[in-house]
């Protein structure tokens, strides 16, 4: 990687030293010479986490792998803001070097997959000890039957609901904690938790004047949480051989649906971004958002008598079931890396349950492993005040509940275009905001996906 | 800046005497070498790739094969892409002409004060010009957050109901523009007060015993004199503007129902998020020919004033 | 000015007494204008000040006043000083932006010498030309640049930004410059050449010295503008250790949808300071360059 590598500061001094194995060794920077005295150099690039602890758990693990496996490491954290994420992606598949190992968001496995290196045999091994894996990781990361990355543990995150159990007792007449309490024995009114009971306590709590935080522009946030209530009414817009299937009376009802419940949300919703909802509970102006725990994390820090009260449940079921949004990560490695078997070897032993384990303690169970069998940690329950407050966060089998990622099962190519440009929450946005009806809302969704079709 | 500026290249002719022009001949050589690494500079960084990014914009999605324009008649056929083309002028033209106004305005008031006060004033004025745009915007975002919005906090003090700053169409259009309009008066303001610095007061003075009124020396002396200024700094604003990414993208992204979306927002969005480079790039090119013969038009004319003057 | 002389001439002293009156209503709506833009101007920056000196915990209670402090703190700025990695932003970004300068001015000085003073072929074309370069936007130069600078083995690296800005400040500067020499007189030059001085001695002897104020108002503009560069960063730089502040703060500051708002604010200021000192002391060269570039007619 001399010369060619990324010459960090720290790193690159480390690796003069190793440089200095073998005299040859920077002329020949196709060779991985190092490979036989030592592990080699490995650069990786990681989701930089939203809690700091989180970044500090991962080098811990990541450091000592390294120095038990005589591996030199490089590591990065990098940022979704801004999507610097998606351009360190772009700009490394185009320029053919930078990190071994990445964090790929949501569709980028599908979009680089030519450029990954195949981890079946990584996650076959896994699959035998870990058990069943939930579909969407499968249609996200395997491409032509063969697993172009591992989904990953940190980053990967839950989007169920978070409310206030003070508000939505108050106003709303609904006990959250009753319903989906800290342990396996959900309340008698669990089963009642669906899109209609939704729209009664928005209702409610629009007018008590703490309006549900549901964000409907264009950034994952709103897609996600639309995404499922798309899929619980049963409105699938294209289908998974990529026929539009969006004149249907599904795509009908969600829409006659919204135009209801939109009328109880704030007006600016359709700007919204992943933070403007976090916002809107901390400041103790919303009874209700969508979200993984880093809004109550946030508010225990700087609003603890908001965060005190909150609490996470599932979102609430549709005539077609219960879907719980779901944004998952993907560890994959680039077929240019010079050093794929260690960066394979690291993959395999991040997504080791005891890793895993650790992970989730560090993020405040944040991160969302994508083995059902590693739902059961006991962050999950600890965390708190209130104690308890994400043990319904991970989906749990009494939850009857999926995850799921809005667009699936639309072929990835379409999905990418549908899911990033936001195509849900602007019919949505159409509907309610320029009070368009409905039919010409699903032509104009045709016309949009016809183009997003094109090869 | 200015006629000067423009003047440069046919300003220096070699007045005739045989020596200097066989000098100017060897010369060449000299001045080839001088401008070299201009040169480099150009065709490496900008005109490779841009010839290389002409020829993505030409590719599929997938970067396989060769369409021709189909990415660019694809992108004529779709609604959202006008709406993008809309967007984009009316954000880059009222953005410029507003920042030339208050620009000039401001170049103006500067001007008529006592030296004395006028360092004062004019280091507030450029503030925003100071703070690098990303983040300075990032500020404002914040100034118009739905719940924390200060904005909104001021106008529920005088009564009045809290505006979507960002979340209806009218209002968004207005944010990203005041927000370009905000950051980008400053430079207006200086390029505008040099100029006027430079009109000799001789020109006044004569306009005056003439008997010339306020808005006729405005006309008739300081107008002409700073055409040629206010041409450049238009047109180099306008391109700037054209390409803006920063403003939409942090507080809009696009929405609300892609109504503010810009050209540079758009491709980013269509190019790296959704995964169709070549069309991202096709977006970007969009608007090249037409700025292309705008700016070469503009340029030519003020070649010709500073000819005239000279 | 015909159209003036043609006006009616009024009466000397009424003249004179509309002309005080008109001056002083004059300096009046200049004060007016003045204060309104002012407050336009300075509203988000005064905010972001009071942002940052608030505690995370003040800037999220909606029950407090977003214009006031009530319990002011430096902590925002000490922790940014103290932890992080902010200062190696702040010391990557001058490092850039000072090279950058540098490199611009080397690059558009010599340019503009030859392109004001020795007309040869193509001399017209280049110069348009040059203009015509910001034509092209950053983010449609940014892919086919990801291979360049690959190519180069430099991305991830601090230096990428030291070869990629001059792209984005040289041909202004050059512009300018070309317009401040070619208002040297050209008595000047001729002088020098029978004297028998070679082109690259009258360069350095008498243009350089003559034109300072010009080259002064061109390097103002080219540090500002790589100072405040944010899409080539963002798009090349990944490692925390080489980035410089405008992605630095974006990108250690915000981490998903949570926000440091205190420490941006004061991030945000702080990295406002060296263009505001670089102005405050060099804004009267700056505005006596341009105007010496603009006088020539």
């Amino acid at each position: 990687m001399e010369g060619k590598g990324i010459p960090g500061g720290i790193p690159r001094r480390t690796l003069l030293r190793a440089s200095a194995i073998g005299a040859a060794a920077s002329a020949l920077p196709l060779v991985n010479v190092h490979g036989q005295t030592s592990g080699g150099r490995l650069a990786l690039g990681l989701w930089d986490h939203w809690v700091p602890a989180g970044n500090d758990a991962m080098r811990k693990i990541v450091t000592e792998w390294g120095q038990k496996n005589r591996v030199e490491i490089q590591l990065d954290f990098i940022t979704s803001v801004g999507n610097k994420n998606l351009l360190t992606i772009a700009a490394e598949s185009q320029a053919r070097q930078g990190h071994d190992m990445l964090s790929f968001p949501t569709w980028e496995v599908h979009a680089q997959a030519e450029k990954l290196e195949p981890l079946d045999d990584i996650m076959g091994r896994l699959s035998q000890k870990y058990g069943a894996l939930n579909p969407i990781v499968e249609y996200l990361g395997k491409v032509q039957g063969k697993w172009r990355a591992v989904p990953a543990i940190s980053g990967s995150q839950n989007k169920p609901a978070l409310g206030r159990i003070d508000l939505l007792k108050q106003h709303a007449g609904i006990d959250i904690q009753e319903m989906f309490p800290a342990n396996a024995n959900p309340g008698s009114k669990a089963a009642d938790w669906n899109w209609d009971t939704f729209l009664r306590a928005a209702e409610a709590c629009q007018k008590a004047g703490v309006p549900f935080g549901l964000p409907a522009g264009q950034f994952t946030d709103a897609t996600d949480w639309i995404g499922s209530l798309f899929r619980s009414f049963g409105a699938e817009l294209v289908n998974a051989k990529g026929d539009i299937t969006a004149k249907s009376d599904g795509v009908r009802r969600v829409l006659e649906y919204s135009q209801k419940l939109f009328a109880f949300l704030p007006a600016d919703v359709f700007s919204w971004d992943d933070a403007s909802n976090n916002r809107a509970l901390i400041s103790g102006k919303s009874a209700l958002i969508f979200n993984p725990p880093s809004a109550w994390a946030v508010a225990k820090r700087d609003a603890p008598q908001v965060s005190e009260h909150c609490w996470t449940f599932p979102a609430p079921a549709g005539a077609q079931g219960r879907f719980t949004p779901y944004l998952p990560y993907f560890w994959g490695v680039w077929s240019f890396s010079r050093n794929k078997g260690a960066a394979k070897a690291l993959v395999e032993f991040l997504s080791e349950r005891e890793q895993a384990a650790a992970m989730v303690a560090a993020s405040n169970g944040y991160d969302i492993p994508p083995f059902t069998s590693m739902t059961d940690f006991d962050t999950w329950e600890k965390e708190g005040p209130p104690t308890g407050v994400v043990y319904n966060y991970p989906v749990k089998p009494h939850h009857k509940a999926e995850q799921f990622i809005a667009c699936y099962p639309a072929p990835p190519e379409i999905a990418v275009q549908m899911y990033n440009q936001g195509i849900q929450a602007k019919m949505i946005a159409r509907v309610v905001q320029n009070k368009e009806p409905i039919d010409r809302t699903i032509a104009w969704a045709e016309r949009e996906l016809e183009g997003f079709k094109r090869g | 800046m200015s006629q000067g500026t423009l003047s440069a290249p046919v300003g220096a002719e070699a007045t005739g005497r045989p020596m200097l022009r066989r000098l100017a001949r060897r010369n060449s050589t000299v001045a080839f070498l001088l401008t070299l690494p201009l040169i480099l500079l150009v065709l490496g960084l900008v005109v490779y790739p841009f010839f290389y990014a002409v020829y993505l914009s030409m590719l599929n999605r997938r970067m396989t094969r060769f369409i021709g324009w189909d990415n660019f008649t694809f992108l004529l056929s779709r609604e959202t892409f006008w709406n993008v083309v809309f967007q984009s002028v009316l954000f880059a033209v009222s953005a410029v002409l507003l920042k030339a106004f208050i620009g000039f305005v401001l170049a103006h008031v500067l001007h008529a004060l006592p030296s004395k006060g006028q360092r004062k004033w004019r280091g507030m004025l450029l503030v925003p010009w100071v703070i690098p745009p990303a983040i300075s915007t990032l500020a404002w975002w914040w100034l118009f957050d739905p719940s924390y919005s200060a904005f909104n906090w001021a106008l529920l003090g005088i009564g009045v109901d809290p505006v979507p700053w960002l979340g209806a169409t009218g209002w968004a259009r207005f944010s990203v523009i005041l927000v370009n309009v905000w950051y980008g008066s400053p430079f207006f303001m200086i390029m505008y007060l040099a100029a006027l610095k430079s009109v000799p007061d001789q020109l006044y003075e004569a306009a005056a015993i003439d008997g010339a009124t306020g808005w006729q020396k405005l006309r008739h002396v300081t107008f002409p004199m700073m055409r040629n200024v206010i041409s450049i700094t238009v047109l180099f604003s306008l391109i700037v503007t054209f390409a803006n990414f920063d403003i939409v993208r942090i507080l809009t992204n696009g929405g609300p129902q892609d109504t503010t979306h810009v050209f540079a927002t758009y491709a980013f969005q269509v190019g790296i998020q959704s995964g169709d480079i070549p069309l991202g790039a096709s977006v970007s090119l969009f608007m090249f020919p037409l700025l292309a013969i705008f700016a070469i038009f503009t340029l030519r004319g003020v070649n010709k004033r500073s000819k005239e003057m000279a | 000015m015909s159209s003036t002389t043609a006006n009616a001439i009024p009466a000397p002293e009424a003249r004179q007494g509309s002309l005080k009156r008109e001056r002083r209503w004059a300096l009046i709506g200049a004060y007016i204008a003045l204060a309104f833009f002012v407050v336009f101007f300075m509203v988000p920056p005064f905010h972001m000040l009071v942002t940052s000196l608030k505690s995370s915990a003040e800037i999220a209670d909606l029950s407090g006043n977003p214009w006031m402090v009530s319990k002011p703190t430096l902590q925002n700025y000490w922790e940014l000083l103290t932890q992080g990695n902010y200062l190696i932003h702040f010391r990557n970004s001058v490092m850039v932006t000072v090279i950058t300068v540098i490199v611009s001015m080397i690059i558009s000085v010599m340019a503009a010498f030859a392109l004001a003073r020795m007309k040869f072929w193509g001399s017209g074309t280049l110069a348009t030309g040059v203009f015509l370069t910001y034509l092209v936007p950053e983010t449609l130069l940014f892919i086919p640049m990801f291979q360049i600078i690959g190519g180069l083995g430099l991305y991830n690296n601090l230096w990428a930004m030291v070869l990629i800005f001059p792209t984005l400040t040289v041909p202004f500067c050059t512009w300018i410059m070309i317009g401040y020499f070619a208002s040297i007189p050209k008595e000047l030059d001729e002088a020098a050449l029978i004297d028998g001085a070679s082109h690259l001695q009258m360069l350095w002897k008498i243009f350089i010295p003559v034109a300072l104020p010009g080259i002064l108002a061109a390097m103002i503009f080219a540090f500002t503008v790589s100072w405040a560069a944010f899409i080539y960063p963002i798009a090349f730089l990944v490692s925390s250790d080489q980035m410089v502040l405008t992605v630095g703060i974006v990108s250690d500051l915000i981490r998903a949808d949570t926000f440091q708002w205190g420490k941006i604010m004061a991030g945000a200021l702080m990295a406002a300071l060296p263009p505001l000192l670089v102005y405050a002391f060099l804004m009267d060269y700056y505005i006596a360059g341009l105007t010496a570039g603009a006088t020539k007619g």
